[in-house]
């Protein structure tokens, strides 16, 4: 792509100063949409068929068209609360390109006339944090934000708030929970949050990704025909996909949806370094199944449709990858002790089967563990498949059956205590508890 | 109305009220068991626990005609989820298909419980809880017989960790379902429990101060489907199997909650039968499943040391242990010196019988003075006429409705009611609170009225303007006589009968008065033809002989008086008193617990309590002794039982017709039917065995015509100059013996106060924690001075029964006076 | 008290909610900042501002990991340790800074200078070794890096006792 859409700052520097986004067209899009109907807005969006860029890929359009119309109190809240490991897309669009997410926000949030927006950021994000302030201020003084935006006569705020360190605040229900000042613990549904009872304070809302918001100005700008031109049918638009782990170049790379995985890791991030070879892709953070290197695997295409037909999820696209000298099953443990300490505790088996998983990895990696330990790592993690209270709990399974069905060797060098001696799978950091509650 | 529809439960078909909870409708309408842990139909789903995990379809209709999509064989097509969900968070509709016995669905249910169990301790052997707990249940029913977790695997957290004074809880054991989290939360509005940290570490806490500290806390040990939380007075007591559950009825207050009494024989009560503890028994008109916990843990009193355990009479002058026939003969002398100016006074816990025993006996000697103690209530007829209707439940309003409460501190006086009142007011009823001061029902208030003190009357009297009381769907009225004289409170239910006559509320099912009587049969008392009005005459001119029973007279002044003035004196009591020390003689009654019984309750429900321990010394029921000294002065011989008294008094009080013993030992169907013999819904709530009691109508509902009578408020009292007007208050936990006796409640009783507004304060010269001594109407009392901004101007609150020595129990103006060496005391 | 001290900052966070509960993690934030971590007193300060009960604060702050519920060290270092920043060596990197402090996992230095934690993913996948001290970043680290910022911040927290000293203790 020769110019960036979402990661403007790479061409643009300056960017993230107001100044320098409208001089570069910015806001022209927010413009342009208070100036059409609320619906009309929607349809330009559906018809892009922009998905959810959060990591399940829904349909933004169609979710704006779930909004009642008739509701008085509606909100949009941006999902920032980027806590997946191997994924930083979201923070540099926050850094670099801030006014474009909240230009993509206000436009969301003229089309499903929204009474405020809120931007949830995760709670490290302190800095970011202050400086979106800052940038949702001078857009406030133009007239973008607040009181009768642009001479529409509709109004509208737009606020930030900081989460404090919980990875299950990025699943959409938990989030709204901790916005509210609960525990940032899923919610039944339905009610869903675009429903009046399932959203902010209980009101109609649309929850939408950083990214997934970033694409909106263009689209208008654009049209939906200009965007669907970009990437494939089904998955259409630019992504950043976010490379992490062993790679020559790591960090956030905007390419259209449709390249392969060779393309990505081999002509933009420079390949494996030192001259390693790829043994495992984790295409989706911590959550996705992981994939092994194989030819078949590097010549898929990445679209949400391309990836899941080889078992395993696009997701956000954070690509973490892994060389030959890793132990798998080491990398499992790791990603296992993330869920054990990130699950909420709320519903039964992601509580119990974490924390359970974590131990038996310690076991493992401890030398403790015997060959029927692998059976039960399988079979703990198959029974929260499917009856977990949201997406956490199914994540969480992933590290552990993937990683047996695709490496089962690396998990039987840990019983037969070779994988010891390998100086790569070091013995993690023991996991330190919380100091027992009062 | 809710309509009806069809849904097949394992390929059966069952009408169901749309809408309505799966697991409930499985349960009560197909009788099929869905197991739960978190879900608890007082309280709003949540899904957690993942127990409740159905295969749920729904048949497939075509999208353009509407049209059933069929099989070839021409059954309906269903369509199935591709996962199983929650049947807890599942509300029932058309069409819908739910399986519950697939090998997927009994494959997650043993998967839960593997998982529940992996860091449970599995302690069953020396668990409370082992023999009546859900986990155990229904792992027996459903679990896996073993557990692959290995023990070192295991997660350890603290054990015995107090949240209050009364309940410990076991982190181990518990399985985060948030049952009393939810339960604070939701049912009582008080918020001091919470989860801490997450994951496999998510715990309960409670960090308030005081700590978990509410008039309801015991019930959170009933509804944990574990042995996670446990009372100070119970755990470690008994084993659930040990135990028999003996029906019974709440001694304290006017709610008459719905008990069993756990009885166990006790070695260390010397190896007789005693009351291990106290539970709910559901009945969904009175109590549902909830008690409060002066309930729960107000019965240590039946077997206090120091109740009474045999006659005394008075000898040159003292009073001396006597042989019972001794004491009844010196009784029946007195008696029949005083041919017809004898008087009866009957206490708050004197039953229907005892009350019926006086009464025989009053006519017997010619004399119509049935009084009821306290003296400080107006009549009963306003609430004859139009009390809450019969079949009223207090559960069903809501949006549309109103509730009135007026002159009562709820939460004191009747803690379940301010439960439901409270609750109402969350689904939506407009609920009015007005008192002469803020209480803690305010909080729940759609709106709070302030009157002054004689303001509650004209209040009331305007209140049928009102457009919320007006056009309320229904409409409940609270009468209590907080901060008002006798007469002002007489005139106080009137006013409230003509609220609901005017409004044309009154008659109506989920409509009516219900007045806050003290006492547990006070409402008995009044249909028996006892009244406060008759005891307020004869502490004005008192007769030769008084009979009290159960009720300490002497706690006024005005009473000690009269027991001072009156010839001769027969107590019948649990305990020996101030009145008893004034008696000639006086004869051991026995408890609630040791005998049968009937209260009445002020929604005018009669309900039996049945004996459940044996005799205390040489106790008798109080109708039987009266009954002994009937036959002393030539009646006939008393009754061989209860029961029998229980049909005179069905076959000659026409209120009562038709209420024999085994008609009130019926027992209404409970729906949900969460108690222990059905055993579903997990907890510790008893089944209705015993009955759930009879309720006689109010006047209004037998379209009688019913008319206004105005009303006018009387002389509302005057301090003087210097004077404050001294009100007393009714609060749940006092010193009387009845509760006192329960030393597991010492630390939760206030020592002896009154609380002043700060003004007032300063002006008397008096500090918060101070001592001041207050005087009234020749009497006067020691307690510490509390400075409360929410004490209105004017206005001495005084809770009764903290401090000893007799005291006015209306307001009255006296004077409060700091204690100069008070400071440097206590 | 919060409530006197920071009223004006309150009053702000408080205008932007439709709710006052939801300003509980702002306070626990602010608290934190005042008092070093989240105390008894704080949790009730918090309650009331908020109207609730100081158990439901107490839980907020034990769910979420930035706040801090016991004293912990002036700087407050939290490296990453999660599988991304592992495959590129924060494991080592840990374990080196452990030892170049001579504390334990999640110890405090006997100075009460530096408190070190391992946490989980940061968002900073490609710039490890990275950490996280008093919530700013610091990335592409490595033992030599680590060392000079140690030694910046025994040297601003040498500046900070002096001035604390005479009274004119810099804002952080």
């Amino acid at each position: 792509m020769a110019e960036h859409i979402l990661l403007r700052d790479l061409d643009v520097p300056d960017i993230k100063a107001f100044d320098v986004y409208v001089q570069h067209g910015g806001y022209e899009a927010l413009r342009k949409a208070v100036g059409m109907t609320p619906a009309a807005v929607i349809d330009v969006v559906k018809a892009s068929n922009l998905r959810g860029r959060g990591g399940a890929g829904f349909p933004t359009g169609v979710k704006w068209s779930f909004i009642p119309q008739s509701e008085p109190v509606k909100y949009v809240v941006v999902n920032a609360d980027e806590s997946e490991p191997g994924t930083f897309k979201d923070r540099q669009i926050l850094e670099g390109n801030p006014h474009q997410l909240i230009e993509g926000a206000m436009i969301a949030a003229y089309a499903i006339q929204a009474t405020a927006v809120y931007i949830y950021l995760r709670g490290e994000f302190w800095d970011i944090a202050a400086n979106l302030d800052a940038c949702i201020e001078d857009a406030r003084k133009e007239g973008l934000i607040g009181p009768d935006v642009l001479g529409s006569g509709w109004s509208c705020e737009m606020y930030t708030h900081l989460g404090a360190g919980a990875y299950i605040c990025g699943e959409e229900s938990a989030l709204l929970n901790s916005l509210q000042g609960l525990l940032g613990q899923p919610r039944v549904r339905p009610p869903f949050p675009a429903q009046k009872g399932g959203g902010l304070y209980y009101e109609a809302t649309v929850v939408n990704n950083v990214e997934t918001l970033t694409n909106v100005p263009w689209i208008i700008t654009h049209g939906a025909e200009e965007y669907k031109k970009i990437g494939t049918p089904e998955s259409p638009g630019p992504k950043i996909y976010c490379l992490s782990g062993h790679v020559a170049k790591p960090g956030n790379y905007e390419l259209p949806l449709g390249i392969t995985f060779r393309e990505l890791i081999f002509e933009h991030a420079g390949g494996i370094p030192d001259g390693k070879q790829l043994k495992a892709i984790l295409p989706s953070g911590a959550s996705g199944p992981v994939l092994p290197a194989t030819d078949a695997v590097l010549d898929t295409p990445l679209t949400y449709e391309a990836v899941a037909q080889i078992g395993s999820t696009l997701g956000s696209a954070s690509i973490i990858l892994m060389d030959e000298t890793v132990n798998v099953a080491w990398a499992a443990s790791k990603m296992m002790k993330f869920f054990a300490h990130e699950s909420c505790g709320k519903c039964t088996p992601c509580r119990e089967g974490t924390y359970w998983l974590r131990r038996r990895y310690e076991a493992l990696l401890d030398g403790r563990a015997q060959a029927r330990d692998i059976a039960i790592l399988d079979d703990v993690a198959s029974q929260m498949t499917g009856v977990t209270l949201c997406a956490l709990g199914e994540f969480a399974v992933n590290p552990v059956r993937a990683t047996i069905k695709h490496f089962r060797a690396d998990y039987e060098a840990w019983i037969k205590q070779e994988a010891a001696e390998d100086k790569k799978a070091a013995k993690p950091a023991p996991a330190r508890e919380k100091a027992a509650a009062r | 109305m809710t309509t009806t529809v069809t849904i097949h439960i394992d390929g059966v078909p069952y009408a169901v009220p749309d809408g309505m909870n799966l697991v409930d409708a499985a349960r009560i309408y197909a009788g099929v068991e869905i197991p739960i842990f978190c879900y608890h139909p007082k309280m709003k789903p949540v899904g957690m626990c993942r127990m409740c995990l159905v295969d749920l379809g729904f048949e497939v209709r075509d999208r353009a005609t509407g049209e059933l999509a069929l099989n070839p064989d021409g059954t309906p097509q269903v369509r199935w989820g591709r996962k199983l969900e929650t049947g807890c968070t599942t509300t029932v509709r058309a069409g819908m298909y739910v399986r519950t016995r697939t090998e997927q669905v009994q494959e997650a249910r043993r998967d839960v419980l593997e998982f529940l169990l992996s860091s449970h301790p599995l302690d069953c052997p020396v668990c409370d809880k082992g023999g009546e707990c859900p986990l155990q249940n229904l792992t027996m029913r459903h679990g896996p017989g073993t557990s692959r977790m290995a023990y070192d695997d295991k997660l350890h957290l603290d054990k015995h960790v107090p949240l209050g004074d009364l309940i410990y809880l076991d982190r181990e054991r518990c399985i985060q379902c948030a049952r009393c989290v939810r339960f604070q939360d939701e049912v009582v509005g008080d918020d001091v429990l919470a989860f801490h940290e997450r994951g496999r570490r998510l715990q309960i806490i409670t960090t308030s101060t005081p700590g978990f500290d509410t008039y309801f806390s015991g019930n959170t040990t009933d509804i944990c489907p574990v042995g996670a939380l446990t009372t100070a007075d119970f755990r470690f007591g008994a084993r659930p199997w040990e135990l028999t559950n003996v029906p019974s009825i709440s001694p304290h207050g006017p709610v008459g909650e719905n008990i069993a009494l756990s009885m166990r024989l006790d070695r260390d009560s010397g190896g007789v039968q005693v009351i291990k503890r106290v539970i709910p028994r559901q009945n969904e008109d009175v109590n549902e499943i909830w008690i409060s916990d002066k309930t729960r843990f107000g019965h240590h009193f039946t077997l206090s040391p120091d109740r009474l355990r045999e006659a005394l009479a008075r000898k040159r002058g003292e009073l001396t242990p006597v042989a019972l026939d001794d004491a009844l003969k010196a009784a029946a002398k007195a008696l029949k010196e005083a041919g017809n100016s004898v008087g009866f006074i009957g206490g708050p816990m004197t039953s229907n019988e005892d009350f019926f025993a006086l009464r025989e006996l009053a006519a017997h000697v010619g004399s119509r003075k049935l009084g009821l103690w306290p003296a400080t209530l107006g009549d009963a007829a306003p609430a004859a006429e139009v009390g809450i209707a019969s079949g009223s439940r207090l559960t069903e309003l809501g949006k549309g409705d109103a509730v009135l409460v007026v002159a009562s501190d709820l939460e004191e006086e009747a803690p379940i009611w301010f439960l439901q009142a409270k609750q109402a007011a969350d689904r939506g009823a407009a609920l009015i609170v007005a008192n002469l001061r803020e209480t803690k029902l305010d909080r729940y208030a759609s709106r709070t009225v302030r009157y002054g003190l004689g303001g509650a009357v004209g209040f009331l009297d305007g209140a049928a303007s009102d457009e919320t009381l007006a056009q309320a769907a229904n409409l409940v009225v609270f009468v209590g006589n907080e901060g008002l004289g006798a007469d002002e409170h007489g005139v106080l239910l009137r006013a409230a009968a003509n609220l609901l006559i005017t409004t044309g509320h009154a008659g109506r099912r989920n409509n009516g008065l219900i007045p806050v009587w003290p006492g547990a049969n006070t409402q008995g008392g009044f249909d028996l033809g006892f009244e406060s009005a008759a005891t307020r005459a004869m502490l004005q001119s008192a007769p030769d002989v008084l009979i009290v029973v159960g009720a300490d007279v002497a706690e006024t002044p005005a009473g000690a008086a009269a027991l001072d003035a009156a010839k001769f004196v027969i107590a019948l009591s649990l305990f020996p008193d101030a009145t008893t020390a004034k008696a000639d003689v006086v004869l051991p009654i026995q408890s609630f617990a040791e005998r049968d019984g009937t209260f009445t309750n002020a929604m005018r429900r009669v309900q039996r309590f049945y004996t459940a321990q044996g005799p205390v010394g040489e106790s008798l029921p109080a109708w039987q002794v009266i009954g002994l000294l009937g036959q002393r002065l030539g009646m006939d011989r008393p009754r061989r039982s209860a029961a029998l008294v229980m049909k005179a008094l069905a076959e000659s009080v026409k209120l009562y017709a038709g209420m024999s013993y085994p008609a009130l030992a019926e027992a209404a169907v409970q729906t949900p039917p969460i108690g222990i013999s059905p055993g579903f819904y997990g907890g510790t709530a008893a089944a209705p065995t015993g009955g759930t009691g009879l309720q006689w109508p109010s006047k209004a509902e037998s379209r009688a015509k019913l008319s206004v009578t105005p009303v006018e408020a009387p002389q509302a009292v005057h301090a003087g100059a210097g004077e404050l007007v001294i009100v007393p208050l009714r609060r749940l936990y006092d010193r009387a013996p009845e509760f006192f006796a329960s030393a597991v409640m010492h630390g939760r009783i206030p020592q002896p106060f009154v609380a002043l507004h700060p003004s007032d304060a300063a002006r008397l010269g008096a500090v918060d924690g101070g001592r001041v001594k207050l005087s009234a109407g020749g009497a006067s009392l020691d307690v510490t001075a509390v400075v409360d901004a929410t004490a209105p101007e004017g206005l001495a609150l005084l809770p009764q029964r903290l401090a000893p020595g007799a005291f006015p129990q209306e307001p009255v103006a006296g004077r409060v006076e700091p204690v100069a060496e008070a400071v440097a005391a206590d | 008290m919060l409530k006197d001290k920071y009223a004006d900052r309150i009053e702000k966070i408080f205008a932007k909610y439709a709710d006052k509960r939801s300003a509980v993690m702002s306070l626990l934030y602010l608290a934190q900042e005042e008092y070093g971590y989240v105390t008894e007193d704080a949790c009730a300060e918090i309650a009331a501002l908020i109207g609730t009960d100081p158990t439901q604060v107490r839980s907020i702050a034990g769910f979420y990991t930035m706040f801090r519920e016991e004293p912990k060290g002036r700087y407050w270092l939290q490296v990453c340790t999660d599988l991304p920043c592992a495959l590129r060596g924060a494991d080592k990197f840990y374990e080196e800074l452990l030892q170049e402090l001579g504390i334990e996992d999640g110890g405090t230095t006997p100075d009460g200078m530096f408190t070190v934690e391992h946490v989980m993913c940061l968002a900073a996948c490609d710039r490890a070794p990275m950490l996280q001290c008093n919530f700013h970043y610091h990335e592409h680290l490595d033992m030599d890096t680590m060392r000079a910022l140690i030694a910046q911040w025994r040297a601003e927290a040498g500046v900070l006792a002096e001035a604390a000293a005479v009274g004119d203790a810099p804002a952080e």
